[in-house]
């Protein structure tokens, strides 16, 4: 399988997914630390993809967005943003919307504690 | 000429911007993934144009990665942008 096909299979077959450098529980870059613990904060459930560990998915999830850098965040197929627009659409509240049309259970406590910290 | 000025010369062609601002954050990322000695790293660039109006999060930071072109980019390790129009 090609890598753009595994992007088009993972991204269809999990609702939340994020493309970042290292792991959800072992980022190895502050900006991909950023959203990853943004996500993990809101108790959102969502697959985590390391592109240091396969350099054809590395080149490809750029390809595949049309996007230059890593994090990349999919809901539901859709690519959301990279670091700094989930870290503005956590601020503004666009993300908590954006779960809540697509059906992502998400902790919304949580996230109100993210916007009050950053007031 | 330095990628900071390469940076904001060609976002002022693009956009013709009310607002730019160009930082080098390379130092603050210093011992970090992507630092360089000698920084020209990391950059942080915040802008209000008219231009962006109208536009998703997405179409902005496309047109602004755009307007850098590839060549640009694929020396920069990170860019952090806040994007906005004015006012």
């Amino acid at each position: 399988m090609s890598a753009q096909d595994q992007i088009k299979e993972t991204v269809a077959a999990n609702d939340v997914v994020l493309y970042m450098k290292g792991t959800k529980s072992m980022p190895q870059c502050g900006f991909s630390s950023r959203v990853a613990g943004v996500l993990n904060y809101m108790g959102v459930d969502f697959t985590d993809v390391n592109v240091l560990a396969d350099d054809d998915i590395r080149q490809a999830i750029k390809d595949y967005s049309d996007w230059p850098t890593i994090p990349q965040l999919y809901v539901k197929g859709e690519f959301v943003g990279g670091c700094d627009i989930i870290t503005e659409m956590t601020l503004s509240g666009e993300l908590d919307t954006l779960f809540e049309e697509n059906g992502v259970s998400y902790d919304k406590d949580a996230a109100e504690k993210i916007r009050e910290a950053n007031a | 000429m330095r990628k900071i000025d390469l940076i904001r010369k060609r976002l002022e062609a693009t956009f013709d911007p009310q607002e730019l601002e160009v930082v080098d954050d390379s130092e603050s990322h210093r011992g970090h993934a992507g630092y360089q000695e000698g920084g020209e790293s990391h950059y942080n660039v915040r802008i209000r144009a008219a231009a962006f109006d109208g536009q998703s999060r997405i179409q902005r930071h496309r047109a602004v990665h755009a307007a850098l072109g590839a060549d640009l980019l694929a020396e920069i390790h990170a860019l952090a942008l806040d994007i906005g129009t004015p006012g």
